[in-house]
């Protein structure tokens, strides 16, 4: 059987037809949507991000205060998590169901990155 | 002149010059694809402009290799999902040749020929050998990119070239 090798001649004719199709204007087609993406992805992400974590920060102060009152039946309540027999979770089920959710969303962020 | 991997890894890190570089280095050869796959010119340059929006959103995933192949292998998947989206396939027109901005008269009529010889080859043959022939891509990118096994896309391929053989000497000849 012949091989990819045999049908130069008709390649270079239509790398001819090619070269001939160069064009400015569609190249700059191509672009402008490209630099409109680009103008708003990164002030989006960084916006985004930044009020994330200025809603975060906002809210450190009062999570402390209620950590403070709460301390005390927060500690009964882990500790009697902890003594409750739930087979491999029973170690640390809070930590393993947070890390869990940390896992997702990166799994989610990259998978709509890709997409 | 910088390798399109190195412009495609400025491009993946947010370059929109190294990407303009690429569109400009492939807009040829992605114009000329879709131009034999599509019906008319003005279809074609969309489906065109879509392969490299595509590819610029997916440029993170370019892993080396062929770049051409890469960017051609988008704009084939583009064509697929832009005749998804239309009524059913019609014969092309003979009146939709492909004409090329070169004007000279030897030259635009050797590329009538190869497009008037291209659009009388059945579609599955017609594909592989835009793919294969006109794109460059290997049998074996052709067989992933279009589905089908790499024995039928050899097959394709070679009966097509044939064909194309066969119908340029005869209009050579007339």
């Amino acid at each position: 059987m012949p091989t990819d090798e045999n049908y130069h001649d008709l390649t270079a004719l239509f790398e001819a037809q090619d070269e001939a199709l160069q064009s400015d204007v569609f190249v700059e087609h191509v672009m402008q949507p490209v630099r409109k993406h680009s103008r708003w992805r990164a002030p989006l992400l960084f916006g985004a991000g930044g009020l994330g974590v200025g809603a975060a920060l906002s809210q450190m102060g009062g999570l402390f205060e209620a950590v403070n009152v709460r301390a005390a039946s927060l500690s009964q309540s882990i500790e009697q998590v902890r003594a409750t027999p739930l087979d491999s979770f029973a170690t640390e089920p809070l930590w393993l169901g947070a890390i869990l959710v940390v896992i997702v969303s990166c799994v989610a962020i990259v998978a709509t990155e890709r997409a | 002149m910088r390798s399109d991997i190195d412009l495609a890894q400025d491009a993946a890190s947010g370059q929109e010059a190294a990407f303009e570089a690429l569109v400009r280095r492939y807009q040829g050869n992605v114009r000329g694809l879709t131009r034999r796959l599509a019906r008319h010119a003005a279809e074609a340059d969309d489906i065109a402009q879509a392969a490299f929006l595509t590819a610029w959103r997916k440029i993170g995933s370019y892993r080396g290799g062929s770049f051409k192949s890469w960017l051609c292998t988008i704009a084939y998947r583009e064509f697929l999902q832009a005749r998804r989206k239309q009524r059913p396939e019609v014969e092309f027109k003979e009146s939709a040749h492909i004409l090329a901005f070169d004007t000279s008269a030897a030259r635009m009529a050797e590329h009538m020929d190869l497009d008037r010889a291209l659009k009388t080859l059945p579609e599955n043959q017609r594909i592989c050998v835009v793919l294969c022939v006109a794109s460059g891509l290997s049998h074996s990118e052709a067989a992933t990119a279009t589905g089908f096994p790499l024995g039928t896309v050899k097959s394709h391929v070679n009966r097509g070239v044939a064909a194309l053989r066969k119908q340029l000497a005869a209009e050579d000849v007339a």
